[in-house]
């Protein structure tokens, strides 16, 4: 009821700025990571047909949060160039996935594809913390923003990677339903007139986009792109537009959930978003893993 | 190298042709490659790559170990530490020795050495080479499970027994969740190994947690529990390794004769008088009790037990289960590590275990590809 008072302007001094300076911001952060997250994790999921491919675990979100490390310790400062430089990590990590799954039949077999993703994020994590312990600035600078977290985002931030989202839904808008036909495989997509090699393509700039956006303000998350289209799936069956339309409020609120509990339940102190989607992300995981028969897209 | 076909060859011999066989008991029935040492009613049979393999392993052991007692902040020549070591050195020479550089090298020595060895059993007991305690999530276990101990929880247990606790409670998730899914033929190791990964990041995010309820110095302290480092070892558990190692080593030796079969299918490990069932059970408790202790005295160093087990089957050969190989490889590989670390970017020091990573990862993504 307070909170409602102090967003419409009124109630006391202390409740209009917890409201609007911390609160509002933070949630705000969360809703536009975990509509990205989600539609990411769907997106890579239906260019690669693996039910396990996730920009966290494939390696994307480490990439990115690599090269913004990496321009920390060449000298860049922090604010102006972070998201460019997270969005080119991020389309770094998917092509070297998807070169990968190019190579000898790794990609046909998702959960081999899965074992080299972790191996390749395992790598790119070391090689972060290596630039981390190297470089105390860069430390200083990014050590809460490493571990991934939505504690102390500003409105600033967002509105900082909000053009590259709002280019990106663009195009996803432009290609959906060509990319819908990529699920009928390629020569069916193919023969609808479509270029399945350019729908990758873009498919892929738009992946680096959300996830090269949502991690240059969040810190990379993992599992939030498996969980969400998952279940988007299980509800919305196998179209790719319904699961996509299902992603935009479920991405927000596994998001939201997990950092109203990561802020409850360890209060007065926070533990990283990271810690509570891995913790209801991993079960998802395994329960896939277990299937008799992978489910195929 | 024996397979199924040549096995069911020999099956089909005449009796008198295998009595023939049997009764060349001289030296030029000694397989290729190999040489019978016999006294008496005892014989062995020593694989000459196996035994040139170790000795070239220990040989570069020694001279690591070495190298790791010399370099350092403050350079000390080989003979300072021979000095040292005959108790006629300077203070300082004896205080960095005895005092610093010693006990580290002595945990670095136990806990690759662990690393290795576990590595190798669990590779031969899942027939994976990627199938490490490292990356099925066992580290990550123990980790959880040792931080706990070590942050405090109201638990007063030693790290070691938590350690062993953790991990035993991941290795169970993990075998226990990949056993259960029906899923057969060659994809079945892969999942294995995906839903360990999956158990991993389950313990690695209660680790996360566990460090971020404590308050913020100890959670700093704790750090190197999350990438694995021999700075902030605890006291007594590098005493719990060394008796571990010195029990559990002797048992796996006297189970790589059944590790040897275990790599062939369970027809034939079965056909050949292999009690499969309680081997494998052996060799996972061995396996992961060598992890838990290790895990407690550096951290999740899981990269360790992919390249010791590596080395030696390159530099051992593949004829028997390289264990001992395994053993000094990995401890060699920790102790380079350790050394790269301190060393590289002095006076800052950084962590083993991502040193380790950095060099494991590439060669982890290239058994992948090449596969």
């Amino acid at each position: 009821m307070l909170s409602f008072q102090a967003l419409l302007g009124l109630g006391n001094e202390e409740a209009r700025f917890v409201v609007w300076d911390l609160r509002l911001p933070r949630t705000l952060v969360g809703l536009v990571v975990g509509v990205a997250l989600g539609v990411s994790g769907t997106l890579l999921q239906s260019i690669t047909r693996n039910p396990l491919a996730e920009p966290g675990l494939l390696g994307v979100s480490a990439g990115a949060a690599f090269a913004v490390a990496l321009m920390l310790l060449l000298g860049g400062s922090l604010l102006e160039l972070r998201i460019g430089v997270a969005q080119l990590g991020a389309l770094f990590g998917c092509l070297c996935v998807l070169g990968v799954s190019r190579i000898r039949g790794l990609g046909a077999d998702p959960v081999r594809l899965v074992l080299a993703g972790a191996a390749f994020s395992g790598l790119l994590g070391a090689m972060t913390s290596l630039i981390l312990i190297t470089d105390r600035r860069a430390a200083d600078e990014i050590r809460f923003w490493v571990v991934g977290s939505l504690s102390g985002r500003r409105l600033d931030d967002l509105l900082a990677v909000l053009p590259s989202m709002a280019l990106a839904a663009l195009v996803l808008v432009m290609v959906v339903r060509p990319l819908a036909s990529l699920a009928l495989g390629e020569r069916a997509s193919a023969g609808l007139g479509h270029h399945p090699g350019r729908l990758r393509l873009l498919a892929i700039l738009i992946v680096a986009l959300l996830v090269g956006g949502a991690t240059a303000i969040a810190g990379p998350i993992a599992f939030v792109g498996l969980v969400v289209p998952f279940i988007a799936r299980a509800i919305a069956g196998p179209e790719l537009r319904r699961t996509l339309w299902l992603c935009l409020p479920l991405g927000p609120l596994l998001v939201l959930t997990a950092d109203v509990i990561s802020r409850r339940l360890v209060a007065p102190s926070e533990m990283p978003l990271g810690v509570l989607t891995a913790l209801c992300g991993a079960p998802v995981l395994i329960s896939v893993v277990r299937a008799r028969r992978l489910p195929s897209l | 190298m024996l397979d199924d076909r040549s096995l069911s060859a020999a099956a089909t011999r005449s009796p008198d042709e295998y009595r023939d066989c049997h009764d060349r008991r001289d030296a030029s029935a000694t397989p290729d490659g190999m040489w019978l040492l016999r006294s008496g009613r005892f014989s062995l049979l020593v694989d000459r790559r196996q035994l040139f393999g170790a000795l070239l392993l220990a040989v570069l052991l020694v001279g690591a170990s070495l190298a790791y007692l010399c370099f350092g902040e403050k350079p000390l020549s080989p003979g300072k530490i021979w000095a040292v070591f005959n108790g006629q050195g300077a203070m300082l020479d004896t205080f960095v020795v005895e005092q610093l550089r010693l006990p580290r090298l002595l945990a670095a020595l136990a806990s690759g050495a662990a690393f290795g060895l576990s590595g190798c059993l669990m590779q031969t007991l899942a027939r994976n080479r990627l199938a490490t305690p490292g990356i099925i999530g066992i580290d990550n276990g123990a980790t959880a499970f040792a931080v706990a101990s070590v942050v405090g929880m109201g638990l007063s247990l030693a790290p070691s027994a938590m350690a062993l606790t953790g991990a035993a409670t991941a290795a169970a998730l993990t075998f226990g969740l990949a056993a259960g899914g029906g899923a057969k033929g060659g994809a079945k190791g892969y999942r294995f190994i995906v839903a360990g990964i999956g158990v991993g990041a389950i313990f690695a995010a209660v680790t996360q947690l566990i460090l971020s309820r404590a308050a913020i110095d100890a959670a700093n302290a704790a750090y190197p529990w999350t990438v694995g480092s021999l700075n902030s070892r605890p006291a007594g558990a590098v005493v719990v390794l060394a008796i571990g190692l010195a029990l559990l080593t002797p048992v796996a030796l006297w189970l790589s004769r059944s590790l040897s079969l275990m790599r062939f299918s369970d027809a034939v490990a079965l056909g050949l008088g292999t009690p499969l069932r309680r081997r494998r059970l052996q060799v996972l408790v061995v396996s992961v009790a060598l992890t838990a202790l290790a895990v407690s005295v550096a951290g999740p160093v899981g990269m360790v037990g992919l390249l010791g087990p590596e080395i030696a089957r390159h530099l051992c050969g593949n004829r028997q289960v390289p264990l001992i190989g395994a053993a000094l490889a990995g401890a060699a590989v920790m102790v380079l590590a350790d050394l790269a670390g301190r060393l590289m970017l002095a006076p800052l020091e950084l962590p083993v275990g991502i040193v380790t990573a950095v060099v494991g990862g590439p060669w982890l993504l290239w058994i992948l590809i090449r596969r």
